[in-house]
């Protein structure tokens, strides 16, 4: 037996190489595709704010960031949502982003320069905040303190999505990119512990969405710096390093706020121009288009048309 | 070595050779991507006159003019651009008063409109009706713009029966242009001088030129003023594998920009917008770094700045060092209500056109209310007015002879003239004399009358470490300590010009500064300003400063914080902050630091009534 031990070995070092290379080549192929394979809507894990129940406000709710009428959060509801929530403690963090809700109802908030900035406006940049659940208070939940968001790039913290796998958060950050260079970060969170698990440099997102697909877990990123949409493949809970170009948007001056699942294979894209300024997001009047985006299957491609 | 060793070595080698051919041959090669080339932008240094005596231009505008006195709002399609059935729905369409019933102001004034094309009808231009109809009689489409509204309004015609089946309006869309618009957008793009520099100054050939009617569809313009008529005539030049892109605006008939792009598809963007050409250039050219500009005796650097606008640094004249840095780093907006301040409710933030209002109460019910304007890069940056086009720079004449020269930049809310949005000037003059100025230009339009602007200046001259300042009151008295001074209360002038003096310590060598009172021919009513002097510190100003103070509140500038410790200035390095106040005027005949769009010849025009603010410093020596 033991003089055929110079076979099993050739055989064993053949089959791990096989395996390797296999495993390489696959990951090549799914990132030079625009594929990400067949996805549908699945129910959320979210539940809305607990203290809206108890404060017995009736549906339907909508959670306002527009900074039209509110600053800081405010819930609408009643009449045309006629009526609010929004006590003056939720404006002492200034403008929310964009939010999401945990199983148990917390929100959590990611901050936002708006136009006229004060001195402490670039210090909330660094932090994300959480509304409690019941009882309504909002908080500095965590701060990124490499976050440092300035008078030549005042945004800091932009965009999150919840996993409902794992209770973490991912988040992402783009203070630290310039006109030459993209230096964005997005980082996995995790909840209970606070820690980070993940911090990947190099790509500016704007937006941020969880998707389940039958090929396996995403994170889409909309790009601040491109018109366009990519594609992390997830991988035992860690971003893959290279994404996916999934698709591009017809005007180069657009950027992808805002992505929604919507159906089998479809996506809707929010879109604003975007320059690290204050000025394009706030004064332009409707400035903001939303795209369909379908995946055909069959021809391996993505269809964008703008929703009307 | 025995046999299975041989064995497992050939099976190794195999083995490795499979898994290599697997990798290799298997594996698609992607084709590789032609290198992006980078893309270079241009923006016009000219003005739309340069373009008005083209004899395709001309021939436009007389042509308008004589419609509209006509009494005649639509300049029809010549006849070689129409067919027969053509020709007889434009004559319809002429009468058609639903048709024409948008050329017309409310107050009756006409508004220049093109017939732009008449063709056969196509099914997704009906309405389900009309479709019906148009499958038994030839049905024809025609389009018309409005250049004063920027609306498209579409007609079905059924040909045989001479009747008008239907009539759509789209508002704020752009149809395709008439052959006529492509010739005149054809004869700017090749006698465009920007064109011709980049090309070597040979004029371009018509051959390489394409797509001059090209946009993008009836729903997307590919330039980015979205009011605006624009098409992109493109220059190709296959053996180097780019191309000229040379964006016209047909709406002001001029060239609104152009840019060198890669022929490929990888580097040719789906949509060129004009704001978003502009933006590169600037972030390029002037923002990422400092331009050197050397004249008339003088030699300085010059960038635009995150959020205090234009700045000029380390400028010397005749060898010698004169400024440091100088730049307008705010503006505040202020506006006077003159009651309700009791019935305010400032427990939460109140915004206009995006920017938060501050309210500060007065007396007798008085309140203020207003905000503070930062002006900078384009990207990247905190500011709220944008630039437009780059710097420039241009002789100052005096008298038919060239006393010197300006640098100036524009800077504009992107929805300038309408109502709260602001137009200001940063302009920094250099005569041949050593003299200099910093004016800050105000062209409206605000949100309305009762409007106080307030610009900050910041003057870090470099004569010396130690400098000297001196106040005139009848004779010089120098400023011991860091302090302020309101010039509107000066009673007296050295030599009816200078109120201040700043020089090197313990000599002549230095700068009178000479306010502005209105002498200077720019039909200015004064800086009224206030001149603080502070000892230069880091950190107080050197660096992009974010808005400085109060809009509103009149008591104070915002450059008070800087000298509240009345720290010794004599024989320290001084920096000036000079800020004018200024009052707008809307009453008609009267107006100053105002704007308005008024309906001229048929089209929009824009009406400014600048105020331009700041102190000349004149050499001490030559000031005598």
């Amino acid at each position: 037996m033991r003089r055929y031990f110079p076979i099993f070995l050739a055989l064993l070092v053949l089959s791990l190489g096989f395996y390797a290379v296999h495993s390489l080549k696959k990951d090549q192929q799914r990132v030079s595709s625009n594929s990400i394979g067949n996805f549908e809507l699945r129910k959320t894990c979210a539940i809305q704010p607990l203290f809206l129940s108890k404060l017995k406000i009736p549906q339907p709710i909508a959670v306002d960031l527009s900074q039209d009428r509110y600053r800081g959060v405010a819930f609408l509801f009643g009449q045309n949502l006629s009526q609010a929530v929004h006590p003056k403690s939720w404006m002492r963090f200034d403008h929310f982003s964009s939010y999401i809700l945990d199983p148990e109802g917390n929100m959590y908030l990611t901050p936002m320069p708006y136009i006229s900035v004060n001195p402490n406006t670039f210090n909330l940049q660094k932090s994300i905040y959480k509304l409690d659940s019941n009882s309504g208070k909002l908080s500095v939940w965590m701060s990124i303190n490499e976050v440092k968001a300035g008078s030549n790039n005042p945004f800091g913290i932009i965009a999150i999505d919840y996993d409902c796998d794992d209770n973490t958060l991912w988040v992402s950050a783009i203070d630290e990119t310039d006109y030459s260079t993209q230096r964005g970060v997005i980082y996995h969170i995790d909840i209970k512990s606070k820690k980070i698990l993940q911090r990947v440099e190099g790509i500016d997102a704007l937006s941020l969405k969880l998707l389940q697909s039958d090929q396996g877990k995403y994170l889409l990123v909309g790009s601040a710096r491109e018109s366009l949409l990519y594609a992390f493949y997830i991988d035992g809970g860690m971003l893959s390093s290279t994404p996916q170009k999934l698709l591009a948007l017809p005007d180069a001056n657009e950027h992808i706020r805002k992505i929604m699942l919507r159906g089998k294979n479809h996506l809707e894209l929010q879109t604003i121009p975007f320059s690290y300024t204050l000025i394009a997001q706030t004064v332009e009047q409707g400035i903001r288009t939303n795209y369909n985006a379908y995946f055909d299957i069959r021809l391996n491609s993505w269809k964008l048309s703008v929703k009307k | 070595m025995n046999r299975e060793q041989k064995i497992s070595v050939l099976i190794l080698t195999l083995g490795l050779l499979g898994i290599a051919g697997y990798w290799f041959i298997t594996t698609s090669t992607p084709k590789e991507e032609k290198k992006a080339i980078p893309e270079r932008v241009l923006l016009p240094n000219h003005d739309a006159g340069i373009y008005r005596n083209l004899p395709e231009v001309k021939a436009y505008i007389d042509d308008i003019h004589e419609h509209l006195n006509r009494g005649e709002a639509v300049l029809a399609l010549d006849s070689n651009e129409l067919d027969s059935a053509g020709i007889v729905v434009q004559k319809l369409l002429l009468k058609d008063q639903d048709f024409l019933k948008d050329t017309v102001s409310f107050d009756g004034q006409l508004q220049h409109n093109d017939m732009m094309t008449i063709r056969p009808a196509i099914i997704s231009a009906m309405s389900e009706k009309t479709q019906v109809i148009c499958q038994k009689v030839t049905c024809y489409q025609a389009e018309k713009y409005n250049f004063v509204s920027n609306a498209t309004t579409r007609a079905i015609v059924d040909v045989k029966n001479q009747k008008v089946l239907e009539i759509n309006r789209f508002a704020d869309m752009q149809p395709d242009v008439s052959l006529r618009l492509t010739h005149i957008a054809q004869a700017i793009a090749l006698n465009a001088p920007e064109v011709k520099a980049e090309l070597g100054g040979k004029k371009p050939a018509f051959k390489d030129m394409s797509m001059a009617n090209v946009r993008g569809g009836l729903h997307d313009s590919p330039c980015d003023n979205a009011n605006h008529l624009c098409v992109a005539p493109t220059f190709s030049y296959h053996d180097r594998e780019e191309a000229l892109w040379a964006i016209i605006d047909l709406t002001d008939l001029k060239l609104a920009a152009a840019k060198w792009a890669g022929l490929g598809k990888t580097s040719t963007p789906s949509c060129i917008s004009e704001r978003s050409l502009q933006n590169r250039h600037i972030m390029e050219n002037f923002c990422q770094k400092d331009t050197l500009h050397e004249e008339d005796g003088w030699k300085f650097a010059y960038r635009i700045t995150g959020s205090d606008g234009l700045e000029v640094v380390n400028a010397s004249f005749q060898g010698k060092d004169i400024i440091k840095s100088m730049k307008i780093v705010d503006w505040h907006v202020s506006y006077k209500a003159k009651e309700g301040a009791s019935g305010l409710d400032t427990s939460s933030d109140n915004y206009v056109a995006g920017r938060r209002i501050e309210y500060i109460k007065g007396d007798n019910d008085e309140f203020f209310f207003g905000y503070n304007d930062a002006m900078g890069c384009p990207m990247f940056s905190t500011s709220v007015v944008l630039p437009f086009n780059a710097p420039r720079i241009k002789p100052l004449i005096k008298a038919g002879k060239k006393v010197g020269f300006y640098l100036i930049q524009d800077y504009r809310n992107p929805k300038w003239p309408m109502a709260c949005n602001y137009r200001y000037e940063n302009r920094f003059e250099f005569y041949r004399d050593g003299a200099f100025r910093i004016v800050g230009v105000n062209k409206g339009r605000g949100c309305g009358k009762n409007a106080l602007y307030r610009p900050v200046m910041r003057i870090d001259m470099a004569l010396s470490n130690q400098e000297e300042l001196f106040k005139f009151d009848g004779a010089w008295q120098q400023w011991l300590t860091e302090q302020s001074d309101f010039q509107k209360d000066a009673k007296v002038y050295d030599q009816d010009k200078y109120l201040y003096k700043i020089a090197k310590k313990g000599s002549d060598e230095g700068y009178y500064i000479e306010p502005n009172r209105g002498q200077f021919g720019d039909k200015s009513r004064g800086d009224n300003a206030t001149l603080f002097a502070t000892k230069y510190k880091e950190g107080e100003g050197e660096q992009d400063l974010l808005t400085l103070g109060s809009c509103c509140k009149l008591s104070e500038d915002g450059v008070e914080r800087y000298l509240d410790k009345h720290e010794r200035i004599d024989g320290e390095n001084i920096v000036l902050w000079y800020v004018p106040r200024i009052r707008n005027d809307a009453r008609e005949g009267h107006e100053y630091c105002w704007a308005d769009t008024v309906l001229e010849d048929g089209d929009l025009k824009v009406k400014i009534w600048p105020c331009a603010v700041g102190p000349k410093f004149v050499p001490i020596q030559r000031g005598q």
